[in-house]
C-alpha cells in the first residue's frame, strides 16, 4: 500500500465494536459483525465492498436511523443515540418531493428543523447556482435529468450545515458520463463546503477518486478487511484516473474487494 | 457540464408535453368537434329514426320531445332536483370525510390495519346496492336513510384510494425526515398527504358518483321528493318523456357534482402538481 498522505485530525466519530443482527423470517441475520474504526474530521472516508457487506446498514446506523445490535457510536464525544439535526443524507436516487420546485426541495431540510427560510434562500440558491442549476431554481423533479436532481439532492444534503454528509450509493443509478461529472462536482463542492463524508459505492475507481480513506467491507461475519489512505491531496482532477499510482492502487484494493466478493458469493446469507 | 444540462432539460421538455397541446391547432379542435359531432349524430338518428317507424312515445320519445318537456316541466324537474343535488353532495362530503379519516387510522395504526383492511377490501367486491332497502329499516324513510346509504357506497372507494396513498410513499422520503428529527405529524403533513392527494382525488371521483347512485335508489325505494321519485312516478303514470327528462337533470347534477370534485383537484394541483 503506498504511504499514507494527508495527516488525520481528531476523530469527529468512533464506530467502537457496531454490530447489527436483524431477524429475516425469524432466522437471525448478521449484517454486520463487529467493526471498529474512527472518522476523522473534515476526511472524506469511503465504504467499498461487495453486496450485502453491511455498508448502507452502517450508514443508516451512523445516521441514527438504525440502532446496533452491540456496540456504539460516539459522535463528537457523545454516544449517538438517535437521529441529529447535523446529519445530511444523499440517497441512491435523489427521493425529491415531486411537487416542490428545486429550490423548495432544497430548502426542505429546513423546513422539518422548524427554521426560517427567508435568512436562507439566498444560500439554498447560490448553492443550486453552484452545482450548474442556475436556471432551474423554478422547475420541478419531473422536469430536471436525473443528473440534475442529484445535484438538487446534494445541495439539500448541504443545506442546513451538516457536520457529518453520508451518501449511499449516490451515483450509481446515473450514467458513466454523468457520474463521471458528478464526481468531479462533489470534489470541486467539497472543497468550498468541507465537510467529514461517509460515502457508500460499489466502484473502486469513484472511491479512489473522491476519498482520503477507504475501508473495504466484507467477510463472514462482515468487518473490515482494508483501511487505506488515499496518498491524493485535494483538488483532484479527471486526469488523475490515467496516473499509475491512481491505477495501482485501485488494482490492490480490486484484490481486496475480489477476495470479499468470493467469500459473499461461497456463504450467502 | 453545461452539456449535461442541455441534454436534461431537453430529454425533461420532450417528456413532459401535456397531451392536448401536443399537437397542431386542427389537432386540438378535433379532440373536441369528433365527440361532439358523434354525440349530435346520435341524437338526430334517434330523432328520424323515432319519426320515421313511428314508435309510441311511451316506448321512446324523441330527443326533441324530451328537451321541450325539460323546458315545460322546468319547475317540477328543479324542485326534484333540488333535493337528489343536496343529499349526494352532503352524502359524498361525509364519505370523504370518513374515508381520509379511516385511512389515517389505518395508516398509522398496525391493529387497525390489520382489522380493517383486508374487511375493506372484501366489502368492496359486494354489490352493495343489494343492501338498500335494509338502510330503510335502520334509518326509516326520510332523508337520514338515503343519506346513510350514499354515505356507506361512496365510502370504500374513497378510503381505499387514501390508504395505498398515504402508505404508497417514498421510504427513503421518510429516512430523510427522520434522519433529520422530525416527527411524525411533519412526516404525515409535509410527504404522505401531500403524496396521496392524486389518490384522495381518485377515490373522490368514484365516490362522488357512487353518491348520486345511493341517493337515487334510495329515493326509487321511497321518497316524495327527488328526481328518483320522479322517474319511478313519472314512469308508473307511463309518462316516459318526464322520466327521460328527469334522467337527463340527474346527469347534469352529476356532471356539476363531479365538476366540482376536478375543479378543486385542479385547485389543489397548482400547489401540488407535479409538473
Amino acid at each position: 500500500m503506498p504511504a499514507s498522505a494527508p495527516e488525520p485530525g481528531r476523530a469527529l466519530i468512533e464506530v467502537r465494536e457496531v454490530g447489527k443482527t436483524y431477524a429475516r423470517r425469524g432466522v437471525p441475520v448478521v449484517a454486520v459483525g463487529s467493526v471498529s474504526f474512527p472518522i476523522f474530521d473534515g476526511e472524506f472516508l469511503t465504504l467499498l465492498g461487495p453486496s450485502g457487506c453491511g455498508k448502507s446498514t452502517l450508514l443508516m446506523m451512523l445516521a441514527g436511523l438504525e440502532t446496533p445490535s452491540s456496540g456504539g457510536i460516539m459522535f463528537d464525544g457523545e454516544r449517538l443515540s438517535g437521529a441529529r439535526r447535523d446529519v445530511g443524507i444523499v440517497f441512491q436516487d435523489a427521493t425529491l418531493l415531486p411537487w416542490k420546485s428545486a429550490l423548495e426541495n432544497v430548502l426542505f431540510p429546513l423546513r422539518i428543523l422548524r427554521q426560517k427560510l427567508a435568512p436562507h434562500r439566498r444560500a439554498a440558491a447560490q448553492l443550486l447556482d453552484s452545482v450548474g442549476l442556475a436556471g432551474a431554481h423554478d422547475r420541478k423533479p419531473a422536469e430536471l435529468s436525473g443528473g440534475m436532481r442529484q445535484r438538487v439532492a446534494i445541495c439539500r444534503a448541504l443545506v442546513h450545515h451538516p457536520r457529518l454528509l453520508l451518501m449511499d450509493e449516490p451515483f450509481s443509478a446515473l450514467d458513466a458520463i454523468t457520474r463521471d461529472q458528478m464526481n468531479l462536482l462533489l470534489a470541486e463542492l467539497l472543497e468550498r463546503h468541507r465537510r467529514t463524508v461517509v460515502f457508500v459505492t460499489h466502484s473502486i475507481r469513484e472511491a479512489v477518486f473522491l476519498s482520503d480513506r477507504i475501508l473495504v467491507l466484507g467477510g463472514r461475519p462482515s468487518g473490515v478487511m482494508a483501511d487505506v489512505r488515499v496518498p491524493f491531496g485535494r483538488g483532484r482532477s479527471m486526469d488523475l484516473g490515467d496516473t499509475a499510482e491512481f491505477n495501482l492502487l485501485c488494482r490492490e484494493l480490486r484484490g481486496t474487494v475480489e477476495v470479499a466478493h468470493r467469500i459473499a458469493e461461497e456463504s450467502p446469507q | 457540464m453545461s452539456g449535461v444540462s442541455e441534454t436534461g432539460v431537453n430529454e425533461a421538455d420532450a417528456g413532459f408535453v401535456p397531451l392536448a397541446s401536443s399537437g397542431r391547432a386542427s389537432d386540438r379542435a378535433a379532440a373536441v368537434l369528433l365527440p361532439c359531432g358523434f354525440a349530435v349524430l346520435v341524437l338526430l338518428g334517434w330523432e328520424i329514426g323515432v319519426r320515421l317507424t313511428h314508435v309510441p312515445t311511451v316506448i321512446l320519445p324523441p330527443p326533441s320531445a324530451i328537451f321541450r318537456s325539460m323546458w315545460d316541466d322546468r319547475a317540477i324537474l328543479l324542485k326534484h332536483a333540488v333535493p337528489t343535488t343536496v343529499e349526494s353532495a352532503v352524502g359524498f362530503l361525509l364519505a370523504t370525510v370518513l374515508g381520509v379519516a379511516i385511512a389515517v387510522l389505518i395508516t398509522y395504526s398496525r391493529p387497525v390495519r390489520l382489522a380493517l383492511y383486508p374487511n375493506l377490501v372484501f366489502f368492496q367486491l359486494i354489490p352493495k346496492i343489494a343492501l338498500a332497502p335494509l338502510f330503510l329499516i335502520w334509518f326509516g324513510i326520510g332523508s337520514s336513510s338515503r343519506l346513510a346509504f350514499a354515505v356507506f357506497i361512496a365510502f370504500f372507494p374513497i378510503v381505499i384510494a387514501t390508504a395505498s396513498g398515504l402508505m404508497n410513499v417514498d421510504a427513503n422520503m421518510v429516512r430523510l425526515c427522520r434522519s433529520l428529527t422530525g416527527t411524525e405529524w411533519q412526516i404525515f403533513a409535509h410527504i404522505r398527504f401531500p403524496a396521496a392527494l392524486p389518490y384522495i382525488f381518485g377515490g373522490m371521483k368514484i365516490g362522488v358518483t357512487l353518491a348520486i347512485i345511493g341517493v337515487v335508489i334510495g329515493e326509487f325505494i321511497t321518497a316524495q321528493a327527488g328526481l328518483g321519485y320522479l322517474i319511478i312516478f313519472a314512469t308508473a303514470r307511463a309518462d316516459t318523456t318526464v322520466a327521460l327528462a328527469a334522467i337527463v337533470v340527474l346527469c347534469i347534477a352529476g356532471l356539476l357534482l363531479f365538476g366540482l370534485v376536478a375543479a378543486a383537484e385542479h385547485l389543489v394541483n397548482r400547489r401540488y402538481g407535479v409538473r
